[in-house]
């Protein structure tokens, strides 16, 4: 990998639930990740996928070891991060009683972009997203896919040179998810934005990830490309990979 | 700090979405106003039922010819209206004539509302001088007591004058006196504690347990801004929206004055302009009310943020709302309402003095009647602000933690 634009080194982050528990949420992760690519973060829930992007975004501070984004330390660097970066949380929400237009305008604002700027970007972005005829009414009455749209929308208005979405098409119908893998795919290849994905549909992960990490109770147990990773542990498709690697059960490192 | 494009861009979206709230509307622009307007109605409505009948208790002691015309005058129309045989003009339930000494007495233990005393030298006075004196004593708090001794003073007038066109009747009124502010000033006190923690508060308190409930927060906290600054431009937002509520307050203030004034005048003679000041806000003290409320909100909205920061979510930021902001708001407006805040001595005095609100009403009813020193009043001031102060401070603090979106 020539251009790397997100690594981690032993990161760890340890959370304090009361005087004496603590929970290991990730453990030594390394990992790298270069420009342009689609990388999917998989894991049964609890894996630490959600904290590794926390930390990435600098939302959370690691307990022991340290990360770079685009180069810089996430937390020492993070005002320089931060307006390349764009996040789409899993449980994202949306602000219900301003319209689908203004839900993408007001989350670009936020980034200092110009106003007419922001407008001609949500004209193109509700446009690939469908929604262009629904632009000026509350997203209230919208479906969760109708929502999940807007944030993805919401999410692109910035133009980020890293995407991290969690779970982004989750709630959107077959061909609400297409065009937004579409989309992914698009700014993956021609625009070489980098793009971090979490999912639990392993068929999504085959057809848009350039390469994949499996993370397991906070440790990231394998990397690479999902061909690479059937070919390794010998099994017929990335979910048995998976499967095996987070029960332990049918697969073996060949 | 300084309000940027980016403040200004939230600060938008806030008040855009309040403005498409009709329960947030409710509670910054209706609130205020039903709260002001039902008061005034209220008061109106009482001011109405003055009309109805009231005892009065008099005592004659001159013996010449014109107390005897007038207290026979009075009893005879009391008779004829009781009787249904003349329009009712004075309206007294019943006429209880007592000796002066049994008058004073009831007078002193609040038996009677109205007393009215024709003293022995009342026709001596009058025909030497063309105007002589009689007393009545009104208790100005009971509607029905002050309307009726207008009407006595009034039909007194009129019998006097009836015989000869220059003599003059004076009335020595007598009237409880309070240290406190007026009633309507009082009122004023009680409704402004009352409303600005019942919006503006919890508006603020529930706004990041809002974000943090609709999943919003994690995406806010991602943006290239400070979280002081995001704080900031939510407390602006609060402030910006809060003056939006003073001005509906001031709005129903007048609105308020409108009713009782109107009602009043209706039904009332013109020596009873001084039941209009007791229930009507004085309009130059509306700046100091706006600023006590100004105090006020900003305390809520310090205490609101720390409320915000700590609840899980909305329902837990209503709760504690609840706990924190209106119980101890109700019972403080309700003291400053009824009497001096002040008169409480011991470990509740102290509770009551630990509350910053109170300060607020010792405040403005120091001022309203007359009471205060300034170094009282900056007391007051100071430390209503300081206690927003370490709230904000506190408020900055828990939203610095990673905790805020766990």
């Amino acid at each position: 990998m020539d251009d790397i634009v997100i690594r981690t080194e032993n990161l760890s982050k340890i959370f304090e639930k009361g005087k004496k528990k603590e929970v290991t949420a990730l453990d030594h992760v390394n990992l790298e990740i270069g420009r342009g690519e689609v990388f999917g973060l998989i894991g049964p829930n609890g894996a630490g996928k959600t904290t590794l992007i926390r930390v990435l975004v600098g939302l959370l501070t690691p307990t022991e070891g340290q990360a770079w984004v685009l180069g810089k330390n996430v937390v020492e660097d993070i005002d320089y991060i931060r307006p390349r970066v764009a996040l789409l949380p899993q449980e994202a929400g949306i602000y219900e009683r301003l319209t689908a237009r203004e839900n993408i305008v007001y989350y670009g604002g936020l980034y200092g972009i110009p106003e007419d700027e922001l407008h001609r970007r949500a004209d193109r972005l509700l446009d690939i997203v469908g929604l262009r005829e629904k632009e000026d009414y509350q997203v209230k009455g919208f479906s969760g896919g109708m929502k999940r749209k807007v944030l993805v929308a919401r999410a692109l208005v910035i133009e980020p040179e890293v995407l991290f979405l969690d779970e982004p098409t989750t709630g959107i119908d077959t061909i609400g998810a297409r065009v937004v893998r579409n989309l992914l795919k698009k700014l993956s290849s021609e625009e070489k934005r980098t793009i971090v994905l979490t999912t639990h549909d392993l068929n999504e992960v085959s057809e848009l990830c350039h390469r994949v990490g499996i993370l397991n109770e906070g440790r990231l147990v394998a990397t690479g490309k999902p061909s690479e990773l059937e070919e390794k542990y010998k099994a017929a498709n990335l979910e048995e990979v998976f499967t095996g690697l987070v029960t332990g059960e049918g697969v073996f490192e060949g | 700090m300084r309000i940027d494009s980016k403040t200004v861009w939230i600060l938008r979206k806030e008040i855009k979405s309040v403005l498409r709230s009709r329960w947030l509307l409710l509670g910054f622009i209706i609130s205020p106003l039903f709260a002001w307007t039902f008061q005034g109605m209220f008061l109106g409505f009482i001011v109405e039922q003055a009309v109805e009948p009231e005892t009065v208790y008099i005592t004659l002691e001159d013996e010449g010819g014109w107390g005897q015309i007038l207290n026979s005058s009075i009893a005879t129309q009391v008779a004829l209206e009781n009787a249904n045989l003349t329009e009712k003009v004075l309206l007294i339930e019943q006429l209880v004539p007592v000796e002066r000494s049994v008058g004073q007495s009831l007078w002193d233990n609040r038996t009677a509302s109205v007393w009215l005393w024709i003293p022995s030298n009342f026709t001596e006075i009058l025909e030497t001088t063309n105007h002589s004196t009689i007393q009545i004593a009104v208790n100005t708090g009971n509607f029905r007591a002050s309307a009726a001794a207008a009407r006595l003073a009034e039909f007194s007038r009129i019998i006097i004058n009836e015989i000869q066109i220059v003599r003059n009747l004076w009335i020595a009124w007598e009237v409880p006196t309070t240290a406190e502010a007026s009633y309507g000033h009082q009122l004023a006190i009680f409704l402004v504690m009352l409303t600005s923690v019942l919006a503006p508060g919890p508006y603020v308190s529930k706004s990041f347990a809002g974000e943090r409930d609709k999943h919003t927060l994690e995406a806010l906290l991602v943006v290239p801004m400070s979280r002081l600054k995001i704080l900031g431009a939510k407390l602006v937002a609060g402030l910006l929206l809060s003056s939006i509520y003073s001005a509906f307050t001031v709005v129903g203030i007048v609105l308020y004055n409108w009713l009782i004034i109107t009602r009043a005048t209706s039904t009332v003679p013109q020596e009873a302009a001084a039941y209009i000041d007791l229930y009507s806000i004085n309009l130059n003290t509306v700046p100091l009310i706006v600023f006590v409320q100004f105090l006020v909100l900003l305390c809520a909205i310090g205490i609101g943020v720390v409320i915000s920061c700590l609840a899980k979510d909305q329902a837990t930021a209503e709760s504690m709302n609840n706990i924190i902001l209106l119980v101890p708001t109700m019972i403080i407006g309700i003291l400053g309402f009824t009497g001096s805040i002040l008169q409480y001595g011991g470990i509740f005095g102290l509770i009551v003095l630990a509350i910053p609100f109170s300060h607020a009403i010792i405040f403005l009813n120091g001022v309203l009647s007359g009471t205060a020193t300034p170094i009282g009043l900056l007391g007051n001031v100071a430390y209503l602000l300081g206690f927003t102060i370490v709230f904000m401070i506190i408020g900055a603090k828990l939203f610095e933690r990673e905790a805020i979106i766990a």
